[in-house]
């Protein structure tokens, strides 16, 4: 009687006490408030690595790491509402060129197409503040040495002369790192055709992947592509 | 067995004390509008406390859009309007803003009118700013003289600004797709000063405050849409807008009701300022930054209007007043270290209510805040009016400074110093949406608090330290 009275007394005080007391994390209230921070200029366009950047600079944990990069798309550079749901899909390894297959939270469904055709992926190991993470991040070449650089997209964010501006994005054997991968690992084969069968990253992508380059107008337009192909 | 049936009932009852505060919600307001007579559904606005009639007692001046504006006032328990000059009631111009304060220096109040007849850029009708001259009002602006100076942009709020400190009160205009006027009296003419103050900036202009924020004289918080918000410091009678290195531009989301709130019980001035369907914000100062300290459920992206800070209850702490439109309104107890705990509303909660603005005052004089609220917008609704039910003997306390003119001097700090707390008021220069409170700071008594003083921060940053021997009324303390 004593045991179950006690019990019960625990669990009702716990559940009434939780709602007063619960107070987590709101990781999109943080990139809101500092967004005059990270683009001063308030020019977002393609700058997904200054998003990347800006939250690896930060002292968090693997978990705060993760949480942030949900909340950007890495293609436009825009804020992703809090319960966005990713798009799950596949992106070449730079080394191995093998697909490596995860799940891509993006602003719209074009941005899905073009960071599957335009970017590749890389494994990258950090040391958090619970310790050191190995996860898969979305890269793009150096673009700083092209003739055609997007003049919508602040240059000076990426590049310092001919070189990857480390102070604004971050490096990764001299390739430009735009978001994270989440639950990177190799693919399978029903998961390619799960990807290539899907209505947007199959059906959708394949017909956004095949028109000309002046003829896109959704999502980012040519802003990306330029910077990225 | 009895010994454990006495141990089981021990439990439950310490339980019953454990969770008893948060499954009963005792009503916190009471439901007055029966008090306003004459109570039509309309399309109000802006709501402002002022005398406009100089006959000691403040009216509430409700606007109104393609309805006449409104000055209701207390008279034998009901709340009556007593503005009918044409001038005044002006049901053709629209108005939206309003705030009143002592532009010509004469120890009363002039109104400024806000009026919006398109929602941004260039507008038709001109703004109002109505001086008593014997019994009868005038526009400032019908003035020949003053004709130049009309504001011909849509805007939306109106504040005081006392920015050299010396009783001259200019009037800064929120406008919406076209540049903030900042207007003082000169010579006997009214003038837009915006431009050699450097506040003549384009944006899309919500909600303004100004108070002690960052210096001893009037500073300028505006919340702003489609662009940053304005933190402007005041450098001696001039402005630097400063809001993005003290981290409030939050340039992403849509500003709306703004009030200044002593936070903390510290002693200054902080920013609550509500994001349209976005994080509200609790603005703390803290070294040379403002950091957003409210919990998950204060921030909650609401749509909101105005926010008022104010201890409706006589409680000793604050209550945060916020007004949704067509959404359910919202309450919180501001408690000590910043914790924004949630009252829950039934009387008050208006869930269909299409609230614009809101005001308070303690319009019947009996020591206990009245919350008017005006509604309408997109839907015609009547006005709403609410007291706290408050504890039987609960205490009070009511500052009201005046300047060197003798007239409200809005822009000034009071601070509450005892053994419990150090608590300071804005006197309200424009809050809110649209609006503005009653040019008094009013306390509610904490339990057992004791030795009562006060510090009057005047505009001009001079500070005056008053012995409080007695509760439960209102001091007025003139400026010397």
């Amino acid at each position: 009687m004593r045991k179950i009275s006690n019990v019960l007394v625990f669990i009702i005080i716990i559940l009434f006490h939780y709602n007063s007391s619960a107070d987590e994390k709101n990781y999109h209230k943080e990139l809101i408030t500092d967004w005059s921070k990270i683009f001063p200029d308030q020019n977002r366009n393609a700058a997904g690595p200054k998003f990347f950047k800006y939250i690896i600079d930060k002292k968090i944990t693997y978990k705060d790491f993760i949480e942030f990069n949900k909340l950007y798309c890495a293609v436009s550079g825009s804020l992703i509402d809090p319960d966005s749901e990713p798009d799950f899909l596949f992106v070449n390894e730079s080394e191995t060129n093998m697909k490596v297959c995860g799940n891509y939270y993006k602003c719209c469904i074009p941005c899905s197409c073009d960071i599957m055709k335009y970017s590749q992926v890389q494994k990258m190991k950090y040391e958090f503040e619970d310790g050191i993470k190995e996860f898969y991040v979305f890269t793009i070449k150096n673009p700083c040495n092209k003739n055609d650089f997007p003049n919508r997209v602040n240059k000076d964010y990426f590049c310092d002369g001919k070189k990857i501006n480390d102070k604004q994005v971050y490096n990764l054997n001299d390739k430009i790192v735009i978001g994270l991968l989440h639950d990177g690992k190799s693919c399978s084969k029903d998961e390619i055709n799960y990807v290539k069968t899907h209505q947007v990253t199959g059906r959708y992508c394949e017909l956004r992947n095949n028109t000309p380059l002046e003829n896109l107008d959704a999502g980012m337009g040519d802003i990306f592509i330029k910077l990225a192909r | 067995m009895i010994s454990k049936l006495s141990d089981f009932l021990k439990k439950i009852i310490i339980l019953l004390i454990l969770i008893i505060p948060n499954i009963v919600n005792a009503d916190f307001f009471e439901d007055m509008s029966s008090k306003i007579v004459d109570n039509p559904k309309r399309l109000s606005y802006g709501i402002s406390v002022s005398d406009i009639d100089q006959n000691g007692k403040y009216e509430f001046i409700v606007t109104g859009f393609g309805y006449p504006n409104l000055a209701l006032s207390y008279n034998n328990g009901k709340l009556i309007n007593v503005a009918s000059q044409k001038i005044f009631s002006d049901e053709f111009r629209k108005t939206i803003g309003v705030a009143a304060c002592d532009v010509d220096r004469d120890g009363y109040e002039e109104i400024y009118f806000l009026n919006t007849d398109t929602y941004s850029g260039t507008k038709k009708y001109s703004d109002r700013l109505i001086d008593l001259e014997g019994n009868k009002f005038l526009d400032i602006f019908e003035i020949e003289k003053n004709k130049e100076e009309l504001n011909l942009t849509a805007g939306r709020s109106v504040a005081c600004v006392d920015r050299k400190g010396n009783g001259e009160y200019g009037l800064y205009v929120s406008n919406y797709g076209g540049p903030t006027r900042f207007y003082e009296i000169e010579g006997k003419k009214i003038k837009d000063k915006s431009a050699n103050l450097n506040l003549d900036k384009v944006t899309g202009g919500r909600a303004v405050v100004s108070g002690h924020i960052l210096t001893d004289r009037s500073d300028i918080f505006a919340a702003n849409e489609r662009g940053a918000n304005f933190l402007l410091k005041n450098n001696n009678g001039l402005f630097e807008d400063v809001a993005f290195d003290y981290r409030v531009d939050d340039v992403i989301q849509n500003g709306r009701g703004t009030t200044l709130s002593d936070i903390l019980y510290r002693g200054r001035l902080d920013i609550i300022s509500g994001n349209w369907q976005g994080y509200h914000r609790a603005y703390v100062l803290k070294d040379n930054q403002f950091k957003d300290i409210g919990n998950i459920k204060f921030d909650k992206p609401s749509r909101i209007r105005t926010i008022i800070s104010a201890d409706f209850d006589n409680d000793g702490y604050d209550e945060v007043f916020m007004n949704n439109i067509a959404e359910p309104n919202k309450l919180f107890r501001i408690k000590e270290n910043g914790i924004f705990e949630e009252i829950k509303l039934k009387t008050g909660l208006e869930p269909d209510g299409f609230g614009t603005g809101a005001a308070v005052a303690d319009i019947d004089e009996d020591g206990i805040l009245e919350l008017l609220v005006s509604r309408g917008e997109s839907k015609e609704q009547t006005l709403t009016l609410y007291k706290a039910k408050v504890k039987k003997n609960s205490k009070y306390l009511r500052i009201k400074p005046l300047n060197k003119y003798g007239a409200p001097a809005r822009g000034a700090t009071v601070t509450l110093i005892t053994d419990q707390r150090k608590h300071s008021k804005t006197i309200d220069s424009g809050s809110g949406y649209l609006c503005q409170m009653e040019p008094v700071a009013h306390y509610g008594i904490r339990k057992n608090e004791k030795n009562f003083k006060l510090e009057v921060k005047w505009t001009n940053g001079e500070k005056e330290l008053i012995n409080i021997s007695e509760l439960n009324k209102t001091i007025t303390i003139k400026q010397k």
